[in-house]
């Protein structure tokens, strides 16, 4: 379902199959005042690309690319009508935001990724400047990617301020910053950092995480070494074009051999130019490529957070049944666990009957709190597990079916480069059969 | 020649050229025989070939059995005569002997030619024993345009001189140098090349010495330099300009080639590196497994297609230039000579006119320098139109061969991928039922 240039998708957006435990969480998790927000169906485009130069705080010239969001009802298309659509403009940092708000707010989904923030794996002739119009053009397509898979998406499709990132162009900045999204970014991202260790980690989810590591190893590779193969390809054949200059020269001092040699010479000037054509479609292959590669970061967050879930679970437990410990202590009289307060007493003379009454009190009533916390967290854990899994489940389909699109529509390219090839070169050998 | 050769030469004589088996015994390595050069021993027997009067040969195929068959044509055109002189080289060999190692290829002729002795001939000749005669034929007839032999001197260390690769090359070349002197109006009714092609012990002859040499030779040969050249005529100079620029595009051609099959060569190494990757991942991504292996191997087919056209490339097309620019070497040698004779003539001329000289000229010696001039002119002319024609096929063959090495290459290229369309494509069905 990857974006077309120029093709309007029809993304339908319509949620049917929340769960109404899901629908509460994201009530809660949507901020703003437009409530719940279910939208049909809407026709999402990102048509166009402009420059923008403003004055920044320091006085300073900025030049940024701001992309043309364009929605509309797509039922307007089934009608035959065609109104306008509705539009606003965006810059890349707004969909980070975005972006990150998504994260954060549904950290057991993956959240589709955006198109890279600085050209890598180029190959010579590609430009890494991001200001480059081919680089800008690819972006903009990558962008529109974007929307439509989180329009897509059963349960982010629902998210009120997604929504209002499409339709309200004014506010939207600050809307999303008062949802005080950005603190929980900030603690997010130290998690997913941190080192702990899980002692019973859930095997699945191991397994996920071992296996998007893999994902994103080997698609790396894969487009370092793609992009060394355009290079050389693009070698090849412009060294072709080198015979359309020496041909005609040589065919200058030629009688009867002077046209073959001539036209056979323009034959291979095309195919040297033919080459450009083919890299660029061959672009769009690695930039599908890329977004699993993306990809791969966002499922390798769902498995982090997992884990980081599991641990504070395991914490938890483990901190409840060492004050269950310490409170059969205090019933039975015994110390098995240390406690500088045990030794203090011991050293400076045991406590009163009254104070271990109020210390069995208190310590009754933290257990009760943890426990309660325990069974909440435990909830929270199954739920995260049940809608990770369900979304991971979802995305492998996805995933499996785009790769697979993306194989064949290589491999359609390599066919059609074929074709070119054996024209070009039956061509020219029509035309040395005249010399 | 070293002593240890003429031992072991054969001594096949007279036998059929198909019955011939490999007569030397000092072989060490048996190498497996190239083919016959396309099958000529077969068409080569019958004299009336079916080939229909001006429509062209397919040259298709790289074999040289095409360019003989054009050649017949095309000297059929020329020379309105039906031929009676077939030779061809093949079978090279090695021979380990204690002083040296060397190569000798089979030499088979057919002739109906009374100038021989018997109507067949095979004979194991090596490379020494081509510029042998080549010498003896620039030495006997220096007007006349005599074909290139491959390189003599190889650097050994860079090129393995033994190499199936380079033998076949220098087979190739051999035997398109014998087939041009046999094809010579002129050059082929030389003694030396009769010799060539019909003596048994070719050492023997060669120490005689100097045989006779043609009476142009003869007279050629002791031309006296120091005489200014006042014009030239224009045909002349225009054979000279125009070799001068062939020459230079032939070397921007062979620097083009050179530069292709480095690309191309580096180009492979990546592809080589690119294919196991989507093994690498086949391994793990199970539910995508035959896809990515399909698109593994498609792309070592296209390594694989790849490997073979710059293989042949550097067999094929290279050496054609390089021996075209070692032709027109000599070319310019026969122009310079054709330079010198005239000058001779004009210069004795105006002696004889002013009575300059005291050892003069008399009136016959400038009328045997106006013989001679006149009739290198009248040589090299023919030779010149000859050498164009035979050029021109040489090249179109060339090119066109290379053309189709082009399309084989992207003809394999296209069945690999093409046939994995099916295997990625049946799979999305499934996709739905799988659970990866």
């Amino acid at each position: 379902m990857m974006a077309d240039t120029g093709s309007e998708e029809v993304a339908v957006i319509g949620n049917t199959d929340l769960t109404p435990g899901e629908i509460e969480n994201n009530m809660k998790n949507t901020m703003g005042e437009k409530g719940t927000v279910l939208f049909r169906k809407m026709e999402i485009n990102v048509a166009e690309a402009e420059k923008r130069t403003v004055k920044n705080a320091v006085n300073m010239q900025e030049t940024y690319t701001v992309y043309l969001i364009e929605t509309r009802p797509a039922d307007a298309a089934a009608e035959g009508t065609n109104p306008a659509p509705d539009s606003l403009w965006r810059r890349y940092s707004e969909f980070e935001i975005l972006r990150n708000f998504l994260l954060v707010t549904y950290p057991h989904l993956v959240v589709p990724p955006l198109p890279e923030k600085r050209a890598e794996f180029v190959w010579h002739k590609l430009s890494a400047d991001n200001m480059d119009p081919d680089f800008v053009e690819r972006r903009r397509v990558g962008l529109e990617n974007f929307l439509l898979r989180v329009s897509s998406h059963p349960i982010l499709s629902t998210d009120n301020v997604f929504f209002t990132f499409l339709t309200e162009e004014n506010g939207w900045k600050e809307m999303v910053f008062e949802t005080g999204f950005q603190a929980k970014a900030d603690s997010r991202l130290k998690a997913l950092n941190a080192t702990f260790r899980v002692k019973n980690p859930d095997k699945r989810f191991a397994e996920m995480k071992h296996y998007s590591d893999e994902l994103q190893s080997v698609i790396s590779q894969l487009l370092r070494v793609r992009a060394r193969v355009a290079d050389r390809l693009y070698g090849v054949y412009k060294v072709h074009g080198n015979y359309g200059r020496v041909f005609s020269e040589w065919s200058a001092i030629e009688k009867e051999m002077g046209d073959g040699l001539q036209s056979a010479g323009h034959h291979m000037d095309a195919y040297a130019a033919s080459v450009d054509d083919i890299l660029e479609e061959e672009e769009h292959y690695a930039d599908q490529l890329k977004e699993y590669l993306f990809y791969t970061e966002a499922l390798r967050a769902v498995c982090r957070k997992h884990e980081l879930m599991q641990f504070e679970l395991e914490m938890a437990a483990q901190d409840l049944s060492t004050k269950k410990q310490q409170q059969e202590e205090l019933a039975t009289g015994t110390v098995r666990t240390f406690s500088l307060k045990g030794m203090t007493s011991k050293l400076f003379g045991q406590e009163t009957p009254e104070q271990r009454e109020a210390k069995m009190k208190a310590l009754e009533g933290q257990i009760q709190e943890d426990e309660e916390s325990l069974k909440d967290k435990n909830t929270e854990c199954d739920e995260f597990v049940r809608g990770a899994w369900l979304d991971i489940e979802r995305f492998k389909d996805q995933k499996n079916h785009d790769l697979k699109e993306a194989l064949i529509s290589y491999a359609i390219m390599q066919i059609s480069m074929c074709k070119k090839g054996i024209q070009v070169w039956t061509n020219a050998k029509e035309c040395f059969n005249k010399m | 020649m070293s002593a240890s050769t003429p031992k072991t030469l054969p001594t096949s004589g007279p036998k059929s050229i198909l019955d011939i088996c490999h007569p030397l015994s000092a072989e060490e390595s048996v190498r497996t025989p190239s083919p016959d050069v396309g099958n000529t021993t077969g068409s080569i027997g019958e004299k009336d070939l079916s080939l229909p009067n001006g429509t062209p040969v397919d040259t298709s195929s790289p074999a040289s059995s095409s360019s003989l068959l054009n050649r017949l044509q095309l000297d059929d055109d020329l020379d309105g005569e039906t031929r009676d002189l077939f030779v061809t080289v093949d079978d090279p060999k090695k021979h380990v002997s204690t002083m040296e190692t060397y190569i000798t290829y089979r030499v088979s002729t057919k002739t109906t030619r009374v100038e021989f002795d018997l109507p067949e001939y095979s004979f194991r000749r090596r490379y020494q024993d081509f510029d042998w005669l080549r010498i003896k034929l620039e030495e006997t007839q220096p007007t006349h345009l005599i074909p290139p032999l491959p390189e003599k001197f190889v650097m050994k260390g860079v090129v393995d001189r033994f190499s199936e690769e380079f033998v076949e090359v220098r087979r190739k070349a051999l035997d398109k140098f014998l087939k041009r002197v046999a094809d010579h109006p002129v050059l082929s009714f030389n003694e030396h090349f009769n010799v060539f092609l019909s003596a048994k012990d070719l050492n023997a002859y060669k120490k005689q010495g100097l045989a006779l040499l043609t009476k142009m030779g003869e007279s050629v040969k002791y031309v006296t330099g120091g005489y200014k050249l006042r014009g030239r005529p224009l045909e002349f100079a225009a054979m000279g300009d125009y070799l001068d620029v062939f020459t230079q595009k032939l070397g921007t051609i062979d620097r083009i080639a050179q530069r292709i099959i480095k690309e191309q060569t580096e180009y492979l190494v990546e592809l080589r590196e690119y294919g196991p990757v989507y093994s690498s991942w086949a391994g793990f991504e199970s539910s995508l497994q035959e896809p990515l292996e399909g698109v593994s191997g498609c792309v070592a087919n296209c390594a694989g297609a790849l490997e073979e056209l710059t293989e042949d490339m550097n067999d094929d097309f290279l050496p054609v230039l390089k021996e075209y620019v070692l032709y027109i070497e000599s070319m310019k040698t026969v122009l310079k000579k054709r330079d010198q004779v005239q000058a001779e003539y004009e210069g004795k001329l105006e002696a004889v006119a002013f009575r300059k000289e005291e050892r003069t000229a008399t009136p016959t010696d400038v009328e045997k320098c106006q013989d001679r001039a006149e009739c290198f002119n009248a040589d090299l002319k023919a030779d010149w139109d000859r050498w164009q024609n035979n050029k021109r096929q040489d090249f179109r063959q060339l090119l066109t061969g290379t053309a189709d090495k082009n399309i084989q290459y992207y003809e394999k290229c296209l069945a690999a991928w093409e046939s994995i369309i099916p295997l990625l494509q049946d799979r999305q069905e499934n996709t739905k039922t799988e659970t990866s």
